[in-house]
Parts: structure tokens; sequence; C-alpha cells
């Protein structure tokens, strides 16, 4: 009886099928919740509601020095969080996808005392008005007392082109540095 | 100094330094170029702008007053009538005839009858009370009337993101 016995190909096609279902089982977030939002689990959502545990990132990175983070957030990000499939992509050794260009990951804090260096990846466009103005001396050196009021005329206009500059740079300046102390007492006092 | 335009903005910028309103000061970014204005403008008291300063820069049309200039927030500014690029949209910075929607009164555009100083106080004043008619920046507009928690986090965060906190 030939046709009895169980050959190889037959078990490979059974076994592939058996770690497809159980992968489609673990990508599903909730059985409950798939039949409403289906669509949503399934299609890649980037940068939108699902939000990276940076304690995941850190122990996939772990088990997979290798792996970049990057793309381990990007795997993550695009399977809903779910660590045992992108575990389980590594494992069989078939590597994670190299996340476009545009994908910022949203954490990027990792105990990595190397990428802490370049960890502000969320850059403000614009530089804060201590850094524009270069007045970063000026906050610890002037305490709001020893400023001698009578140099600081709040009215002014000169006839000169470069005195009327540094009297508008001066202005400038004195109402960054009230408000930027202010703030802080502020802060210290709650 | 020759054209009637800068002739405008340097009287401007005389009136403005000499009886600067509360918690504005403007003036041109150097005098060779009366055309490029920066601005600074204080967080109304009592919203959640309060103790931050806001940056903007102002640009004037060679023929200005008849035409408005433009401003252009240079920080994190999260606003209704704000565009993410910091553009601020706001209807005296509109010049009259230029209104679609007619929404808004012609006394409220641009005239030359208005000033760099209206200006400013308007825009201090949409910090406060956003227009919600037209937002520039649908996502805020949206968070402002739904969220408003969540919005006056942002605008406090941005606050002390600028002064460097």
């Amino acid at each position: 009886m030939a046709e009895q016995t169980v050959n190889i190909p037959q078990t490979l096609v059974f076994l592939i099928l058996f770690l497809l279902a159980i992968r489609w089982y673990f990508s599903k977030p909730t059985p409950g919740t798939t039949s409403s939002t289906g669509t949503r689990a399934t299609t890649p959502t980037i940068n939108r509601g699902v939000r990276i545990n940076p304690a995941q990132v850190e122990n996939v990175a772990q088990m997979f020095p290798n792996a970049s983070r990057r793309d381990i957030m990007w795997d993550l990000q695009r399977n809903g969080g779910n660590v045992t499939a992108t575990v389980e992509r590594l494992v069989e050794g078939r590597g994670l996808d190299t996340p476009p260009q545009s994908f910022q990951p949203p954490t990027l804090r990792t105990s990595n005392p190397i990428s802490r260096a370049t960890a502000p990846l969320s850059k403000p466009a614009h530089p804060d008005l201590i850094t524009r103005y270069n007045l970063s001396s000026k906050i610890s050196a002037e305490p709001s007392s020893s400023i001698p009021e009578s140099n600081v005329p709040k009215k002014a206009w000169s006839a000169d082109k470069n005195e009327r500059q540094q009297m508008l740079q001066r202005r400038r300046d004195d109402m960054i540095l009230a408000a930027r102390r202010k703030l802080e007492e502020k802060e210290k006092a709650r | 100094m020759a054209n009637p335009a800068s002739k405008r903005l340097f009287k401007e910028y005389r009136g403005l330094s000499s009886d600067p309103p509360e918690g504005i000061t403007a003036g041109p970014v150097t005098e060779d170029d009366m055309f490029l204005w920066e601005a600074l403008i204080q967080g109304p008291e009592g919203t959640p702008f309060e103790g931050g300063i806001f940056p903007a820069e102002l640009k004037f049309p060679k023929d200005y007053p008849l035409a408005p200039p433009t401003m252009r927030f240079t920080c994190e500014m999260w606003h209704p009538n704000v565009y993410q690029n910091g553009t601020v949209c706001i209807s005296i910075l509109h010049p009259p005839g230029d209104d679609p929607n007619h929404y808004e009164h012609a006394s409220e555009r641009w005239s030359p009858i208005q000033s760099v100083e209206k200006i400013l106080i308007s825009v201090m004043s949409m910090l406060a009370e956003p227009n919600d008619e037209s937002p520039a920046n649908v996502d805020a507009a949206r968070m402002w009337r739904e969220r408003r928690k969540e919005y006056e986090r942002i605008v406090r965060e941005n606050v002390r993101k600028g002064l460097g906190l």
C-alpha cells in the first residue's frame, strides 16, 4: 500500500500550512474585533494608531543583535506590534523588510548609548528663541534683578541707523529673556 | 528710501518703536531691506499661549500699503488659523475683493488704512480666539473643537519648547 505512506512533500505542505495558520491567528490583534476592524488590522497603517512599545523593540534587538532597530520597529509597526511574528521572521531567516525613507520611528529611545546621541530624531524644524538669538549665556548671567532698568529704554528711537538696530535687538532679547525667566519661575513654583 | 512703500514702512517702524503695543516687538530684520520684518508676539494671558513668545516674519509687497504683507510664524504653531508651514490666515491679511466665500466683511480685510500694528494686534487676538469658520489647519481646528484639553497641551508644550525649556 504505497498510497498510505506519508511522503515528504506532503508533510512539508502540511507543515507550511500549519505555520501559516498559526501566523495568521497570531497576527490578528484580538479575535473579537477582527470582523469589524478587519481592514484596519491587516492594512499597514503607518505611524497611526499603533504605538510601538520600546521595550518590545529592545527585546527583539537583544535576541537578534544583527537586526537593526529601525527594521524591527518597521516590522512591528506593520504587524500591529506583534513580537511573535517579528521573531518568527527572524528565526526563519527571512529577514526584515527595509523601511522606506519616510518611516519615522515614533519612539527611538534605546538604552544603547551610541544611538542615544542621535536619538532626538524629532528635531524641531525651528530652533528655540534662545538658540536662535544666541541668548544662552544671558540666561544665567543676568538674574532679573541685576538689569539696570535705566539701560533698557522701553520706548526708544534714535536718529542713528545702527543704534536703532541695536535698540530693536535689545528689546527683542529682553522680551525673550523675561518670558523665559517667568516661565522658569513658574515651573519651579509648581 | 525713495519709494513710497519704504517710506511708509519706515514711518510704521518708528511708530512701533517709540510707542510699542503691549507684548509686541517688530521691525525690519535690517534697515537695508524694509520689506522683510521680524516680529515677536507675546502669548495672550488667560490662554494656553500665555507666557510664550512667538516669532514671525512679515514680507511686504513692493506696492505696500495697497497690498497686504504675508505673515508666517517661524516657530512651532498649533492653531486652527495657521497653516502647517506657519503662514497666518486671517482676514486682515486678505485684500478686499479676494473673498470667494463672502464670510469676511470688507471692513475686516486689508486696506491701506490698516497697519503692521493692527495686523499684529489682530494676530494676538486670533491666538486667543481662533476663527473656526475657515481653518487653515484642519487637524488643529478639529482638535480645538473636540479635544480642547489636548489642543491646550500641545500649545503649552510649544510655549516651553520655543523658550528652550
